[in-house]
């Protein structure tokens, strides 16, 4: 099993360069975009004077090549800069916001799971039948909600109405977290299942026509002993790159989700860092967030490798 | 030495004479008053869009820290409820010299910073000499007419200006130079701002960033018997109608800015009380004068007669504001209620078209805001007015900062803006307004009128508040002439709370004192 792992210390080694090629465009791009920070600090009193004395007290002056040789040589001491609007480290308020994020994505995925697994097989048995269609129509809404629209709908009903979760908020201990991550993550998992569902039915309708499943059907093998052993495991395959690629989007749309539900991640750290041309926050997430795909890449590679003994990515990458 | 002790006067008499008994500026529907037995104990929670940004008073422009601070850090002299006049608060009052070069402001007996130490001369002279220290980078301009603070004595402080200048007590109310523990208590200034400490009714608690910000009573309150609260969180809710939602689930008391949409409904919500107070915001549009044909007082008359600005109330605020007819707001001292700003006339807008440089009408571009759907409004009503005045406008929107950008640049023809005052004293506005020497060029105008700014000028070197009022009259109404802005409308602030919420109060300047908020069950 161990020897199939050995293609992680080259992947890790080919993420370098994306890593370095994301902050060369992020540091530029942000550079690109018109003002500064200190015209966003100043509010409706900036003046091109007071933008002049602010941006020099902020070091904003040097020139842009030093500024990025400065950020590159920071990097490698673990060191992001320093937030221009907050005037904290970047790295304290990515180490805020990244268990937000995490979080919600993490409960977001175990949701989608728990809800896609049992309905894909629910649909997968009979294709075609009244279950498969309810399946298949169930699909089809959570692709066409919005996820704001889908997010207030679910605080109306079971916030404001019901009284049983938060309206938003993240709470203070870690059971709190728990209990206001849930709708939050109930919803992107909701959004996030039909592309799973669609993925793990075909994939199972494909497996039970099988002749190994035939032939284990033929063993006497049937039901949930089954699904669990001949079934799910072959069908999961494909499955698991859906997530993969999908886990990289969900950063993404976890932005949307945060807002609603007022949670202090990523998405509106990165947006705000935006509006007000916080250089070093935006550098910050983006590189966050690009290590991060690079990793959900590598952790997918590891899952199939493990899911099917037939991947071998290292032996593949020695011939 | 002329004395003046107690009550501080500065714009009273003015205010009575332009208002004449009408300033009254009670907020809406009720959750502002402060009926019954205030209840002591109990925690607000205030949610708002937005994060705090910093705590340092001299350099913070942004209103979600102000507001906070506000709590924790006080100034000599505070505004009143309506806006228009000025009380002691750490100050028990002044005296002011013959010559007008020299205040000596008495301060209160008896008051304490946060951390038990008794508040002295030292801590305010230190107070006021920061933040005219922070220069253009920071608040340091309002503190511009000062030429030295003094400390006579433990109880005493001297404030000596450059020229007589009618602002300076407005000036010392101002946040930024609010009182804090002489030389930062030893720290650094980032270290001290980090946990500010001052005389105000609540103490730094905590700030978890992009969530919440928590303070607490501080027992060593000036006020006997107040703050009533036990404490106070404002929590970052950037999506409105999750406010609302929080508001009607009693997760949250306040909710800071509910959109113009849902007052109406949120007002009819049981248990909820939806307020507007007035504020001093001035809704706007600029015209670039150094470039044609904006040079010319037509073109801009016929603008600023062709926008309906009663179509404006309704369609952004649903009606909840006033048109303007002045560039000064009724929740500003000296606000002139007849200063001739254009009025609604399509006919007069042709007419000027027709005396105009550009008589067949021109193309032109306003600049707004993008993602904001009131400017959008805005915008796409004064297309359709301009278009049948023969004006071809097309819309250019850009997100706030790259807008502000191009606004110094001088780089737009049109352009929206809004202005709010931070001191119950117009100069803070009229000078950045008319002056070109102000600092941003007259609101980013180029509008130059030697008889206007000599006016401006000799306003703010009165002390008279009488004589204030009649020069402030001649500046807007000669402004309302120039028609250098399009005035749109004034809008009020707008706050919904649970009906256990008791004694909130906004001013026309935006800070409220929750020394004076109880909750009842």
């Amino acid at each position: 099993m161990l020897h199939r792992l050995r293609f992680i210390p080259g992947r890790l080694i080919q993420s370098i360069p994306v890593a370095f090629g994301v902050t060369l465009i992020v540091f530029f791009m942000a550079r690109l975009l018109p003002g500064n920070p200190a015209l966003a600090l100043l509010g409706q009193r900036a003046t091109p004077e007071s933008v002049a004395a602010l941006s020099k007290q902020l070091g904003l002056n040097t020139p842009i090549w030093e500024q990025y040789f400065g950020f590159l040589g920071r990097i490698f001491q673990g060191n992001l800069g320093t937030s221009i609007t907050y005037q904290q480290p970047v790295t304290s308020l990515l180490a805020q916001a990244i268990p937000v994020t995490m979080s919600l994505l993490g409960l977001a995925l175990l949701f989608s799971l728990v809800i896609s697994i049992p309905l894909a097989a629910l649909a997968a048995f009979r294709p075609g039948g009244a279950r498969d269609l309810g399946v298949r129509a169930f699909t089809l809404l959570g692709q066409g909600m919005p996820q704001f629209w889908l997010g207030i709908m679910l605080i109306l009903l079971l916030a404001v109405g019901l009284r049983a979760f938060p309206v938003g908020g993240y709470g203070n201990s870690a059971g709190d977290h728990l209990y206001y991550l849930f709708l939050p993550a109930l919803t992107l998992a909701i959004t996030m299942c039909p592309t799973i569902i669609r993925s793990l039915r075909s994939s199972m309708i494909d497996v039970l026509e099988s002749e190994y499943v035939g032939t284990a059907k033929s063993k006497g093998s049937y039901g949930a002993a089954l699904f669990r052993g001949h079934v799910l495991r072959n069908a999961a395959i494909p499955t698991v790159s859906v997530i993969g690629v999908n886990l990289g989007f969900l950063v993404g749309g976890s932005l949307v989700i945060e807002k609603v539900f007022a949670l202090p991640g990523l998405g509106s750290m990165m947006i705000n860092a935006i509006f007000t041309r916080d250089f070093p926050t935006i550098q910050g997430v983006t590189l966050f967030v690009a290590l991060f795909v690079v990793v959900v890449g590598i952790l997918t590679d590891v899952v199939y490798t493990m899911l099917d003994p037939r991947v071998n990515f290292g032996a593949k990458e020695q011939s | 030495m002329k004395r003046r002790i107690g009550i501080v006067i500065a714009v009273a008499a003015a205010t009575a004479l332009v208002l004449g008994g009408c300033s009254s500026a009670s907020g809406g529907s009720g959750a502002g008053s402060a009926t019954g037995k205030p209840v002591k104990g109990g925690d607000l929670t205030i949610a708002r869009s937005q994060d705090i940004i910093s705590m340092n008073k001299t350099n913070t422009f942004d209103n979600n820290s102000l507001r906070v601070m506000e709590q924790i850090m006080e100034p000599l002299f505070m505004v009143s409820p309506d806006g228009k006049t000025l009380k002691p608060w750490l100050a028990s009052g002044y005296t002011i010299s013959k010559d007008q070069l020299t205040y000596t402001i008495n301060l209160r007996k008896g008051v304490k910073f946060s951390n038990g130490t008794p508040l002295t001369a030292a801590d305010v002279k230190f107070s006021i000499d920061q933040d005219t220290a922070s220069g253009a980078a920071g608040w340091g301009f309002i503190n511009a007419a000062i030429k030295q603070v003094t400390a006579v004595d433990a109880s005493t402080v001297q404030v000596t200006v450059k020229h007589p200048w009618g602002p300076l007590i407005a000036d010392l109310s101002l946040f930024s130079n609010g009182i804090v523990p002489n030389n930062y208590g030893g720290k650094t200034a980032a270290q001290f701002y980090d946990a500010p400490v001052g005389t105000g009714p609540f103490v730094w608690d905590f700030w978890k960033k992009g969530q919440s910000l928590k303070l607490t009573k501080n027992a060593n309150y000036w006020q006997a018997g107040k703050p009533y609260l036990n404490s106070v969180t404002w929590t970052v809710v950037p999506d409105s109608n999750t406010r609302k939602l929080q508001l009607q689930g009693n997760q949250i008391d306040i909710d800071d800015t509910p959109d113009w949409s849902s007052l109406a409904s949120l007002k009819t919500t049981p248990g909820v009380n939806a307020t507007t107070f007035p504020s001093t915001q001035l809704d706007y549009i600029a015209f670039n004068e150094n470039r044609a044909p904006f040079n010319d007082v037509h073109i801009r008359t016929a603008i600023s007669d062709a926008t309906d600005r009663n179509a404006m109330v309704k369609a952004v605020l649903f009606g909840n504001g006033t048109p303007a007819y002045s560039m000064l707001s009724p929740g500003t001292p000296y606000y002139d209620n007849n200063a001739g700003g254009a009025t609604y006339s399509v006919a007069n807008a042709k007419a000027e078209m027709a005396k105009s440089s550009k008589p067949n009408g021109f193309k032109t571009t306003l600049l707004i805001q993008s993602g904001d759907p009131n400017q959008s409004s805005i915008a796409q009503i004064m297309q359709s007015e301009l278009k049948a005045i023969g004006i071809t406008m097309t819309i250019q929107q850009l997100d706030p900062t790259a807008n502000k950008q191009a606004r110094l640049a001088g780089n737009f023809d049109m352009s929206w803006n809004l202005w709010t005052m931070d001191i119950p004293d117009p100069d803070e506005w009229t000078t950045w307004a008319v002056n070109p020497t102000g600092g941003s060029n007259s609101a980013f105008t180029g509008y130059n009128n030697p008889a206007v700014i000599a006016l401006n000028a000799q306003a703010a070197a009165e002390t008279d508040t009488t004589k204030r009022a009649a020069l402030y009259n001649q500046v807007q109404e000669q402004a309302s002439k120039d028609a250098f802005l399009d005035y749109l409308f004034y809008s009020p602030y707008v706050f919904a709370s649970t009906a256990t919420v008791h004694g909130f109060h906004v001013t026309p300047l935006g800070n409220y004192q929750l020394e004076d908020v109880y909750k009842t069950k």
